[in-house]
């Protein structure tokens, strides 16, 4: 069987007196074996102090995104036949250490639906007794269409701005404003939207580089999503007094 | 005072599950302090990860109209096998229709009726009439009489959780993630609250509250091969079982997904077979019409792959490397079918198998997919043996299942439950008396945790490994404790496990534990899984019948006289087997009688000379 | 600064400063890529070369043109500028990310704040020398080109690539168009400019020495 030689970010911030390295591990390699398979094969085997995050491990639950071979991606679904040479692994940037390749995307992500209100504003009071009311399915199929986001947070470790700007929501966080935008249940008005978003934090903070596009996992239109708010920001702006 | 940090709330949520994050807002909605504990962020709980749908009977849909919650009564109780308490299932259908129209309020959004005719891909026709358009529409699945399942394409679970998370964060309800529950602490008569350990720093925490929900999902990870999320392991039920005072139900009861893909076995949705795809053998045979003629594809899941495994055993598998499999096929659905309501199902197969369902077959054979059993509670949630301890979703017993679950059951039962066990907490934490604890005894808990922590990682009690523990223990349940059973396999089992617990409390670490360290947290909940899977094993050892889920080779028929009752698994300390007990089924609507499908039901024909 | 401080108190202000770089950047790569054509008539001889730019000046063209150009230049760099890293951490994390991600992206916007810069700095002595010896006529022209040959190279260079680059990062950023037609279209039209200002370079080149 072929090996395969993996190049893996170390640190543990809990131990700043060892200084983030490089650490090398070859393992055999069979065929279709995933990032998620040769990492748990290092941690039983070679080195049971590894860090990393899996959860679903079928890219479903976005935990495991890291930096591999110098792109954000999904490592559970990432197979190493796909890849050349030395496996190199990195976490993904923009968020807090835990250690090794484990990253605080959960913090990251709960202030972002803070910030951006995140959730349905609505004035209806729920009746149990009451049928639903009704929605045209192409707008719940659009609604979806953003909301099948996984917050893996590839989009924002390869996103310039995010690196710089601490407070730049993203390509997912302006993908999320958009979620609601579409949705005929949120009752917010222009003004509202354009406060969530109308600034260089949000829709104007972009600089059209669209790494978020090309990283997305769950191939979100994310450059239709982000312009489509841009537009938006900018009528609701000019409109609103 | 105290060297652990100790936070105090009203209402202790362990679990950011569906289930756990529904009850935590009903509880903070009655104006309750609530802190939720999670492994995870809560948007990468293993719920996100149903793809199918949600039960509910609206009767929107054209092949859903009639459906009413008697109808859906009588679904659950024969996919349980009569295993299920029926006061609680007349409870939850009840409730379904109303909570899934809750979450359309809350932003589900739900797949809609879209009014005209058309072919379903078995050539019937419906049409929805125009006055439904736009109400929340429904798919078939299996073991249900009309099409109910809720859906939104195949993302159901994941549109639920963010919806429902949605809320928690607008409530500001605080959430610790990566937080892990290791010890509930209690003085054996009430909850007090758990001692946790960071899972960023390694740090020992104390968390006391009035009432504790126990909401940790189900222990699919025992084993091997299962379509659960790696953190399914049990954690809640094993703290709660390690009590000594609680029990937990109906643990032998294990769901077995017909369709997990080989050699992942990640799950394709039941929704493929619901959506009119195939199950076909080696020579590309529709087989599941030959023995379940009525309901086909479509009888309940542990119908359907213990027909596969029948199949695989006539030779009529397609052999792999991985062991011989079946074929999956929707091809029939089209492309612009499988690519938008079963997206995720094709890029899994792209992603994990690099196939196309569009023109290719997908392999799959049966996998651990489910628990029916675990923390048992009452219909309120309240669990058996301790106050002021709650439970919910799949870690808990409420026993809506019985022996079998339905599909789409169990994402109906985290939004039901959680929201009516999430107002018995409520109402039983406003009227508990004030935290009133005596500081030796909660400290105390947390030096039992801190002290099997140094011992671990001194290697005091021994080196063994916990890695190659656990794959012992995930192997002897894939070989014993499986879709067949029968006596001497459930000993071997039992017997294998029972050393292999015993060499649990000598594990010692490679590594130096520091921090969150991973090897740690895998060592310590080991003993605890180890006595899941001696639950589940004896469990199944001991009752000497088959029902749903639970089918003896030795035992093939149901036992309605001796054991229409439900296993309660209590842990003594000291003790290196579960002490079971049982208590009677409540049975009060539907008296136990013919599935309809299954091998025991008059209209199978084939399947009565099968066995 | 003090322009900035008080904008930026109006909520919309981010919103304005995105519009003007926005038109600004079109007006510019429109003026460029005129410009460049006009400059390149030099390809069909000296004759039409110096007959274009009087007519410019008789119709004072040129002397309404340049002051808006100027402004138009000065906005644009007020506006887009306001995204250049400033502090030395925001230089060092671009830094770092660019050389850890893979991609061109990253590089694409370095060079884009680099390029920006320089082009600021070169275009204004360009426009200094050409005002100083105004009126343009083909024979001054070649003089400054045989000179400064390597600077008009570089000035070239530079500001294709920040106009290509920009003009397609707005389209995109605006979605009007798809990314991939949109980066061939832009890229072509890049090429064009490019080798015109070559061809004509070389013939100022081959003017002035002779």
């Amino acid at each position: 069987m072929s090996t395969r030689k993996f190049s893996i970010f170390r640190y543990n911030p809990n131990t700043p007196e060892v200084k983030p390295f490089m650490q090398e591990y070859t393992i055999e390699e069979p065929p279709g074996m995933t990032i998620f398979v040769a990492l748990n094969k290092i941690r039983e085997e070679l080195d049971p102090t590894l860090m990393f995050d899996f959860v679903c491990r079928a890219a479903i639950c976005g935990s495991c995104a890291m930096v591999i071979n110098g792109k954000p991606r999904l490592a559970c679904k990432t197979l190493t036949g796909d890849l050349k040479g030395t496996v190199t692994l990195m976490p993904l940037p923009v968020f807090k250490l835990i250690g090794d390749l484990s990253v605080d995307t959960g913090t990251w992500f709960r202030h972002l639906s803070v910030k951006t209100k995140s959730w349905i504003h609505s004035s209806k009071e729920f009746d149990p007794n009451a049928i639903e009311d009704r929605m045209d399915n192409e707008t719940a199929l659009e609604i979806y269409e953003a909301e099948r986001c996984i917050e893996c947070g590839c989009c924002i470790a390869g996103c310039v701005t995010a690196n710089i700007r601490e407070d730049f929501l993203g390509a997912a966080g302006i993908n999320r404003v958009a979620r609601f935008m579409v949705d005929p249940r949120d009752e917010r008005s222009k003004k509202e939207y354009f406060e969530v978003i109308g600034s260089d934090e949000g829709a104007f903070g972009c600089m059209g580089l669209m790494a978020c596009d090309d990283n997305c996992p769950m191939q979100l239109p994310l450059q239709m999503q982000l312009s489509f708010v841009r537009r938006k920001m900018v009528s609701f702006g000019l409109s609103a007094k | 005072m105290s060297n652990y940090t100790t936070i105090v709330s009203d209402v202790l949520v362990v679990g950011a599950g569906l289930a756990g994050e529904r009850a935590a807002i009903e509880a903070a909605s009655q104006g309750l302090d609530v802190i939720i504990l999670s492994l995870v962020p809560p948007r990468r709980s293993h719920s996100t990860a149903a793809q199918g749908g949600c039960q509910a009977s609206l009767g929107n849909c054209a092949m859903g109209s009639g459906d009413n919650t008697d109808v859906h009564f009588a679904d659950t109780v024969k996919g349980s096998d009569w295993g299920c308490d029926q006061e609680v299932a007349r409870l939850f259908v009840e409730t379904a229709p109303k909570a899934v129209r809750q979450m359309s309020m809350w932003g589900v959004p739900w797949n809609r009726v879209v009014a005209g005719k058309k072919v379903l891909p078995d050539g019937r026709e419906a049409e929805d009439p125009k006055e439904k358009e736009g109400l929340i529409t429904a798919r078939d699945f299996g073991g249900t009489a009309k099409w109910r399942t809720c859906y939104t394409s195949d993302g159901a679970g994941h549109t639920l959780q963010y919806a429902v998370d949605s809320v928690v964060i607008k409530l500001g309800i605080t959430v610790h993630d990566r937080t892990e529950a290791i010890s509930l602490i209690h003085d054996g008569e009430n909850c007090l609250g758990v001692v946790a350990r960071c899972l960023k720093t390694g740090e020992l925490r104390i968390y006391l509250a009035k009432s504790t929900v126990i909401a940790t999902g189900g222990y699919g990870r025992l084993y091997g091969a299962s379509t659960n999320a790696v953190i399914n392991e049990g954690n809640g039920m094993a703290i709660a079982l390690n009590t000594g005072i609680v029990p937990l139900g109906n643990m032998e009861a294990v769901q077995f997904h017909p369709t997990g893909m080989v050699p992942v076995w990640i799950l394709i949705t039941e929704g493929a077979r619901g959506d009119g795809g195939y199950l076909l053998d080696k020579n590309h045979h529709r087989f599941m019409p030959d023995y379940e003629p009525k309901k086909k594809e479509l009888a309940s899941r542990d119908v359907v792959s213990r027909r596969m495994i029948q199949h695989i055993r006539k030779g009529h598998g397609v052999d792999s490397p991985y062991g011989p499999h079946l074929w999956l096929d929707i091809r029939h659905l089209g492309a612009k079918h499988i690519n938008t309501n079963l997206r995720e199902i094709a890029n899994i197969c792209k992603n994990f198998n690099g196939i196309d369902p569009v023109n290719a077959l997908i392999p799959v054979r049966p996998t651990q997919h489910y628990s029916m059993g675990g923390v048992r509670t009452n219909i309120d949630g309240y669990v058996y043996g301790l106050k002021g301890l709650f439970a919910v979703g799949e870690a808990a017993c409420w026993d809506l299942h019985g022996f079998n679950r339905l599909g789409g059951n169990s994402l109906a039962e985290t939004i039901v439950s959680g929201w009516i066990v999430g107002k018995k907490v409520a109402e039983y934490t406003l009227g508990a008396p004030e935290l009133n604890h005596s500081y030796g005894l909660i400290q105390g808990f947390a030096k039992v945790q801190q002290e099997r922590i140094n011992n671990l990682i001194a290697g005091k009690q021994g080196k063994e490994n916990v890695y190659s523990l656990r794959k012992e223990m995930e192997q002897t349940l894939m070989d014993y404790v499986g879709i067949f059973r029968n006596g001497p396999d459930l000993q071997k089992a039992v017997d294998n496990l029972r050393e292999l617990y015993h060499r649990s409390l000598k594990i010692g670490l490679i590594s130096n534990g520091k921090g969150a360290n991973p090897e740690l947290s895998t060592c310590l909940r080991m003993p605890g899984m180890l006595r899941l899977a001696l639950c589940i094993s004896y469990g199944a050892l001991t009752r000497t019948e088959s029902r749903g889920s639970h089918a003896r080779e030795d035992f093939p028929k149901r036992d309605d006289v001796n054991w229409l009752k439900r296993t309660l698994a209590y842990w003594k300390e000291g003790s290196d087997l579960p002490d079971l007990q049982y208590e009677p089924v409540k049975i009060t609507e539907l008296p136990p009688g013919d599935r309809g499908y299954g091998e025991a039901s008059a209209s199978s024909a084939e399947g009565k000379k099968q066995n | 600064m003090l322009v900035q401080k008080i904008l930026t108190r109006n909520p919309k202000a981010e919103l304005y400063y995105d519009l003007v770089e926005l038109f600004t950047g079109i007006a510019l790569v429109g003026f460029l890529w005129t410009h460049m054509v006009f400059v390149a008539t030099i390809l069909l001889g000296s004759d039409l070369f110096n007959t274009l730019s009087k007519s410019l000046d008789d119709y004072y063209l040129s002397y309404v043109g340049i002051p808006i150009i100027v402004l138009i230049f000065l906005m644009h760099i007020l506006s887009a500028g306001r995204r250049l890293p400033t502090r030395y951490q925001e230089q060092k994390i671009i830094w770092r990310h660019a050389k850890m991600l893979k991609g061109t992206d990253t590089w694409v916007w370095v060079f884009q704040t680099i390029t920006g810069a320089a082009i600021f700095a070169l275009a204004s002595i360009h426009m200094f020398v050409v005002l100083t010896g105004w009126p343009i006529t083909a024979t001054t022209s070649a003089g400054r080109i045989e000179a400064f040959w390597w600077f008009y190279l570089v000035l070239l260079l530079l500001g294709e690539y920040h106009a290509g680059f920009g003009i397609y990062r707005q389209f995109v950023k605006w979605g009007w168009f798809p990314r991939k037609p949109l980066g061939y279209v832009s890229k072509v039209i890049t090429v064009i400019i490019l080798t015109l200002g070559l061809a004509a370079l070389w013939v100022f080149l081959q003017l002035g020495g002779a």
